[in-house]
């Protein structure tokens, strides 16, 4: 176990925020909207140890030599989707999402990640991908390869579950992009973004990967990425340049940004999918409170004709994690089912036939959930939905 | 004690209870500036039965309970070491909301502002708004601690619209009040009926005498429109002479005054009045005409009121100073050692230059980097609850010594002369409970006969401790 009191405590470098928290418990719930969750980790941990204001009483503890690091602190850390809604709801406006990346890393400084991230991304730092895979399967999904390392202005980044495990994903949105007549590049040899060793606390591991990226990107010219993946666009746009220490030297998208424009500009159109059709679209943790994309997915959304969109109740800031994120699914399945079995009965509940969403891990976990409550709620990718029914000038 | 946490855990199940340092650690402080003490155990009943069972067994083996709701008070919450904590947030549940008899029955863990949004969506509202400060308050903590509500010009202290309580008993008797001890009646309607007021005895308690297990709370239509007025005055005197007269005439819902601390932005003045009006359309016509003739007659300036209702509406603070959130309260590792209670309304104009005088003869104040918040007055129908809110740097030890000490010296200079506290709890008793004479030793009575054990709160309130003489140590 470690002494509280070690110079190598990252936690210091945030001190001010754990001390900034008034322990209001806005963090709890959204109450304005009823007695309903906002954290899902509270929610499935239950004691407060779990939430952000007793994760922000650890910090304190630790700082204050009241409490260690040990094991017991494992879950109460890395069980945390990083959906950010506590940040987005804090009194006192606390940037937390800092206070867990300090703790995962001093965790991580002493050996104690949950031992199946800890294989993760032992593997990941082999293989280059989260699921083990031989790296020159990467984008092996690609029908076509005249893209690959062509030097152009625009890059899309696949991202590892799009390249091998949602490949249709990948196809979807590589075909989107095609339509629109855009000149874009592929990597050969493009990397995982990294944000698996954050979430496991491992900064240098992370800067490593990053490294690798943003000097091949830019290497082709790249002034512009797209992404389909909300967790790879955060670790380029968000914590590349603060890992790194300079800032990214070109433009990160979403891939529902890229579309909306053309949307906008009038040069994507759509078909009719299903006349009178209702859906509900689940904003991803990350692209929505993470990255502030809420309005082009839904932009997208109203302007395919016959459809109608049902918000659920929590959207938006409001929205509820769909239980994936930050990988949790490797130590904590019962978070991750607890957590997707509530999102899936709030989508069900606007009465939608088809829940649209724009990120992998959503996806993965929704279609999950679909399969074991048996939903008649049919679940589907938004730029799949672009793909299938857009018409591009 | 291994063999007691095994009992704990048969009695709410094992996922309930916990003894990891690092659950206990979260559950001793309140949004007070003071931690207790590290408890023991941390469980988590899910009934009333549950809670019945243990209470028994913390007579049985002379471990005392603590209550714990959401903890947003912010007077220190007095948590014993070693203690077992019981939180009531898996008792969370709306019961009924009784349309037709005017009730809603809560559990106590319900979040008070949760329930008032599913009585929204019925056009329903409880009858007294928002609970106390925080709208992540419970309804048993705010019931237990009788908060000053928003809208208590108009609708007076949350106690007044409690309908019926369950209690649990320290001896682990299930009691019912008002009407609803008849066992024969089917539901809560009235608090005034089977003898005296029981829910009187537990509302202001703080959890000291029975651990409330179930609220029901009058509720109504919402009021048909929101009106808002924003004043400016020259001085204390013409502000509060403004608010005696508009008391007078109960011209509004909630009058909020503004006597030290950050001025509004963009308004020039010395006292400000917030006021809200909330009735139907003829009436709240009426109460505006009201409220801006008084205001006018004592030389107020009528201001933008959006910074009104954007409190109102987003209960935020920084609304009342014209100010966005963010800005008020972001980046800042403050904590505010509040001494608060009610003043009868002309004695403002002596209290506020009183404290004024105290914090500008204090040296250590700005030494230390302490500030005025505010000194903000929430109007009762006909007196002044007054927060005097100081802040001290949180990272400082010293500041936080000097921040205790300045509560301890404007508690003196306050409750020596008007002011009698609310909510009242460890952080503020020692230095009003020994000022209260023959009803602290009647209050000190009631606990003896109800809790013999002192398994309830101890030390709450300045209750259930040996003798006076400890309580008094403790402000010193």
């Amino acid at each position: 176990m470690s002494k509280p009191n070690e110079p190598d405590l990252r936690l210091r470098s945030v001190a001010q925020s754990t001390y900034e928290c008034l322990r209001c418990a806005f963090c709890f719930d959204l109450s304005w909207l009823g007695p309903v969750n906002l954290c899902p980790s509270y929610a499935w941990g239950a004691f407060e140890s779990y939430g952000a204001r007793g994760r922000m009483t650890i910090a304190r503890a630790i700082l204050e030599g009241e409490l260690a690091y040990d094991e017991s602190l494992i879950p109460r850390v890395f069980a945390c989707t990083e959906c950010r809604a506590c940040a987005d709801h804090c009194f006192k406006y606390i940037d937390t999402n800092k206070v867990y990346t300090a703790l995962r890393q001093d965790l991580a400084a002493r050996g104690l990640i949950p031992p199946q991230l800890a294989a993760a991304v032992d593997g990941l730092a082999e293989s280059h991908n989260l699921y083990g895979e031989p790296h020159a399967n990467r984008q092996a999904w690609l029908k076509h390869r005249e893209r690959l390392d062509k030097p152009a202005r625009v890059a899309f980044f696949v991202g590892c579950t799009p390249a091998y495990v949602r490949r249709t994903m990948a196809g979807d949105a590589y075909a989107a992009l095609e339509a629109s007549g855009l000149d874009f590049t592929v990597l050969g040899d493009e990397w995982c973004c990294g944000h698996p060793f954050l979430a496991a606390g491992q900064r240098e591991r992370a800067a490593e990967v990053m490294r690798h990226n943003v000097d091949t990107l830019t290497r082709l010219g790249v002034e512009r990425v797209v992404f389909d993946c909300p967790g790879c666009m955060r670790a380029f746009r968000e914590d590349a340049p603060e890992v790194l220490g300079e800032p990214l030297p070109f433009a990160a998208v979403h891939i529902t940004e890229e579309l909306a424009r053309q949307v906008q500009e009038g040069r994507l159109r759509f078909d009719v999918f299903q006349s009178g059709v209702v859906v509900t679209y689940h904003d991803p943790c990350t692209l929505g409170r993470g990255l502030g994309v809420y309005d082009a997915p839904r932009a997208i959304i109203e302007a395919m004709p016959g459809m109608r969109l049902a918000e659920m109740p929590r959207h938006k800031r409001d929205a509820y994690c769909c239980g994936a994120g930050s990988f949790v699914r490797y130590d904590y399945p019962g978070l991750v089912e607890k957590t997707g079995v509530e999102r899936f009965r709030e989508i069900e509940a606007t009465g939608a036939q088809v829940a649209l969403t724009t990120c992998p891990a959503c996806l993965t976990q929704f279609q999950h959930i679909h399969g074991k409550l048996q939903s008649r709620v049919q679940v589907m990718d938004l730029v799949a939905l672009v793909n299938r029914i857009g018409r591009w000038r | 004690m291994a063999e007691l946490i095994e009992r704990l855990r048969s009695i709410c199940g094992p996922e309930h209870v916990s003894d990891a340092l690092a659950d206990r650690m979260c559950y001793r402080r309140d949004c007070g500036p003071t931690p207790g003490g590290v408890p023991g155990y941390i469980v988590r009943p899910e009934s009333t039965d549950e809670i019945v069972a243990l209470v028994k067994l913390a007579n049985e083996v002379g471990k005392p309970l603590f209550l714990w709701g959401r903890a947003t008070t912010f007077v220190d919450a007095g948590v014993k070491e070693g203690c077992i904590v019981l939180a009531l947030d898996l008792m969370n549940r709306i019961l009924k909301i009784d349309v037709e008899n005017q009730v809603v029955i809560t559990e106590p863990g319900a979040i008070w502002h949760a329930v008032d949004s599913e009585l929204g969506k019925l056009g329903l509202e409880m009858t007294v708004p928002g609970g106390g400060g925080m709208f992540s308050c419970t309804v048993g903590g705010t019931v237990a601690f009788n908060a000053v509500p928003h809208g208590i010009s108009e609708y007076g202290v949350t106690g007044n619209h409690v309908v019926a309580l369950e209690v649990v008993l320290p001896d682990g008797a299930v009691i019912r009040t008002g009407s609803w001890a008849n066992a024969d009646a089917p539901f809560p309607i009235e608090r005034g009926a089977n003898g005296p007021d029981l829910a009187g005895l537990f509302i202001g308690a703080c959890g000291t005498l029975g651990i409330i297990t179930q609220v029901a709370l009058r509720i109504r239509r919402i009021p048909e429109c929101e009106r808002f007025l924003f004043y400016a005055f020259d001085t204390i005197d013409q502000c509060v002479d403004a608010v005696a007269g508009i008391q007078h005439q109960n011209g509004a819902t909630f009058l909020i005054g503004l006597f030290g601390g950050p001025p509004p932005t963009g308004v020039g003045g010395k006292a400000f009045l917030q006021i809200i009006i909330r009735d139907h359309e003829a009436r709240a016509a009426e109460r505006m005409q009201i409220c801006r003739a008084v205001c006018e007659s004592f030389a107020g300036r009528p201001q933008n009121s959006e910074g009104t209702r954007r409190y109102w509406t987003e209960h935020m603070y920084s609304w009342l100073r014209n100010t966005p959130p963010d800005a008020y309260y972001g980046s800042r590792p403050y904590y505010c050692p509040e001494v608060a209670g009610f003043v009868p309304t002309q004695a403002l104009k002596q209290a506020i230059p009183l404290v004024q005088q105290y914090i500008a003869n204090n040296a250590e104040f700005a030494r230390v980097g302490m500030r005025v918040k505010g000194m903000d007055v929430y109007f009762s129908p006909n007196a002044a609850f007054l927060w005097v809110d100081t802040l001290y740097p949180e990272m400082d030890r010293e500041a936080w010594r000097v921040g205790l000490r300045v509560r301890a010296e404007i508690s003196e200079l306050l409750f020596g002369r008007w002011m009698s506290p609310g909510g009242i709890v460890a952080g503020i008793a020692p230095y009003i409970m020994p000022r209260l004479g023959p009803t602290y030793e009647l209050m000190k009575r009631l606990k003896a006969a109800l809790d013999p054990r002192n398994i309830l709160n101890p030390g709450v309130l300045g209750l259930g401790l040996p003798a006076d003489s400890q309580l008094l140590e403790q402000s010193r």
